[in-house]
């Protein structure tokens, strides 16, 4: 794989706007290399679609365990994040390096074909096509070792889709969202990034890793890369999405209760005004977070970024970006390596806790 | 901008203008839940039949317009279909007026109303027509199945739309004797000199709700020293121990029934919305 990512990172060290990249003997032609998806402002450099490139390229050691075996839809600015962008699901057709699974959709009752992502050149393919959020699903297509006897059947209905492998998540994820403002947004905008909202996020982010693990149980936490942190209950696939999202709400509440000044669960955005908002909401099939590593759309070239614990007190969201998550990888390595393994069977730990 | 609350057409001769409508004011007053003292539940209301001593379902309820005392004429929804509502998708302007010539009694409620897609140029038409004669268009618009008199007015690059109260729903002066009684020079030139020193431009953002103000301070307050009233967990989205609810949620979900009901119903709408908010 370093390999790979070094002679990728040479070829994009031409000078040329185009080129036909080599990556594990496919061909990748791509294009507008020189094109800024993230324009420069003030002192910063913009970032290009080369850029781009390069990032994904030098993080693909760290960042594809985190997309294996997940569809996958991206939100794709092709004229940068000021731009308009989109949301795409499906793709027709693929490169032949591009791994894709047919689901079934109750959107429109039939079958589509999702992306998995499961190499270097696939994520090169996404970067190419101005792809910089990518959302990958909470379960997986394979069952090994946690969800041995699901389904594998994810077409032609809901009833088969439901039984499958893929209606048990990997984690049960809150999103914690702060709508407080630093007063220089716009009417009507989202409340920008500030140092005093993600201080009291990152307090809330503690005080519910800290109620967790009086139970027992270990979550992880990760940047948005926008405003907010991200927090994962990695578990054993036993339960379903409706059990997870049960579960989530159960957290939700319980975190509403303990700090209402605090926190909001409400679904209007005005009444979330000046408080957290604790969307558990996210644990539902085909609904996702941005995955680890992905670019955001910000004006810094923030990346979600995983943290531990004992270094989340002195992080910053704008520390993570595509300048320098790769170096930070490179030196540090990855504090979300081995979450799959640290999966908690959430019934076990449960008892154990009522029986002592 | 918030939601539209309304989306149609101004019709004004052989133009159609496509538009939204949007509410202008919201009141902030302070809402509050009636609790029962001894448990701190929210108090449910019901529909209760003194005759049958039950609670009624709404498919068993009906509305009815009592024309004398204890006599009701019962209306179904078929009657209501039946009548008619003239201006259903359209703002129908019938008549050009001097804002002035409207005692600001008719006023009701106050909308924006914004041009919908590829309408900007009619609108900005209107618009500009209305501002330079400085007059204001008569219409009628129907909301919530109910027919509205009401009055466009440009007003700071927007069209405002007035609901106006019917003449019938104005009530007559009432009927105290204000006597006339005489004024002198000397006392009307002190009233003058009075009136001219707090004379001022009006600044509506001088003024604001003291209660309202004074009210949060004092739900802070108590939120503040954890004066919280907390219903009882009679379910099982209402739980106090954190470790109790998710055993129950596991077990629930270990036995093949959804764990909530009430959360999987939501589904689609909350997620349907969320839409219209930035992904994470």
């Amino acid at each position: 794989m370093r390999e790979t990512v070094r002679r990728v990172i040479e070829q994009l060290d031409s000078v040329s706007p185009r080129l036909t990249l080599e990556v594990d003997g496919h061909e990748l032609p791509v294009t507008n290399l020189d094109k800024e998806l993230w324009p420069a402002a003030g002192r910063r450099k913009p970032l290009t679609k080369r850029d781009l490139l390069r990032y994904f390229a030098r993080v693909s050691p760290w960042m594809l365990p985190h997309l294996a075996d997940r569809p996958l839809f991206v939100t794709r600015f092709p004229n940068g994040i000021g731009g308009k962008s989109f949301f795409q699901k499906h793709w027709d057709p693929v490169p032949p390096f591009v791994r894709t699974v047919s689901i079934y959709s109750r959107a429109g009752d039939t079958d589509g074909d999702y992306i998995i992502c499961e190499n270097v050149a696939t994520l090169l393919w996404l970067g190419q096509m101005a792809g910089l959020e990518l959302h990958a699903w909470y379960s997986r297509t394979e069952r090994a070792p946690d969800a041995l006897g699901r389904g594998k059947r994810f077409t032609g209905s809901e009833a088969a889709l439901d039984k499958s492998v893929l209606n048990y998540p990997d984690f049960v994820v809150f999103d914690l969202d702060p709508y407080l403002y630093s007063g220089k947004e716009a009417r009507g905008a989202e409340p920008e990034l500030h140092r005093r909202a993600f201080q009291r996020t990152r307090a809330l982010a503690l005080r519910v890793r800290e109620q967790l693990a009086r139970l027992g149980l270990e979550t992880w936490v990760k940047t948005s890369g926008r405003t907010g942190l991200h927090l994962y209950l990695p578990i054993v696939r036993d339960l379903d999405f409706d059990a997870a999202r049960g579960i989530a709400e159960t957290i939700g509440q319980h975190a509403l209760r303990e700090h209402p000044r605090e926190v909001t669960v409400e679904w209007a955005v005005e009444r979330r005004k000046g408080k957290i908002f604790f969307d558990y909401n996210q644990n539902s099939r085909g609904k996702s977070l941005a995955v680890p590593y992905s670019p955001r759309q910000h004006a810094a070239g923030t990346v979600s970024t995983p943290v531990g614990w004992d270094e989340i007190e002195s992080v910053y969201p704008t520390d993570f970006t595509l300048r320098t998550v790769p170096d930070r990888l490179e030196r540090d390595g990855d504090p979300w390596a081995g979450i799959l393994e640290s999966k908690q069977d959430l019934g076990a730990i449960l008892e154990a806790g009522s029986a002592g | 901008m918030a939601r539209a609350i309304w989306s149609g057409s101004i019709s004004f001769g052989m133009v159609t203008i496509p538009v939204k409508l949007y509410g202008a004011t919201e009141s902030k007053d302070i809402a509050f839940n009636l609790l029962h003292t001894s448990c701190g539940t929210r108090l449910k209301q019901m529909r209760w039949c003194p005759t049958d001593e039950a609670e009624v379902p709404w498919n068993e309820t009906a509305r009815g317009y009592e024309y004398a005392k204890g006599q009701f004429v019962v209306l179904t929804e078929e009657d209501f279909e039946k009548l008619p509502l003239p201006s259903k998708h359209t703002i129908d302007l019938s008549a050009f007026v001097a804002e002035s010539e409207i005692d600001p009694v008719f006023y009701e409620r106050s909308y924006y109303l914004a041009p919908d897609e590829r309408a900007e140029k009619p609108y900005a038409l209107l618009f500009q027509a209305l501002e330079e004669k400085k007059l204001a268009a008569v219409a009628t618009i129907t909301i919530r199945k109910k027919e509205q008199l009401c009055v466009l007015r440009p007003q700071a690059g927007v069209l405002m739309l007035e609901t106006l109260y019917y003449p019938d729903e104005i009530r007559a002066q009432p009927e105290v004797e204000i006597k006339t009684a005489k004024v002198s020079g000397r006392e009307l030139e002190m009233a003058f000199t009075l009136i001219d020193l707090l004379r001022k431009p009006f600044d509506p953002a001088e003024y604001k709700d003291n209660y309202r103000e004074a009210l949060e301070k004092l739900i802070e307050a108590k939120l503040e020293g954890r004066d919280v009233v907390t219903a009882p967990a009679a379910r099982e989205t209402k739980v106090i121990d954190l470790a109790d609810a998710l055993r129950k949620s596991v077990e629930a979900a270990r036995k093949g029934a959804k764990p909530k009901a009430a959360a999987s119903r939501r589904r689609t709408a909350p997620a349907a919305r969320r839409r219209t908010r930035k992904v994470s």
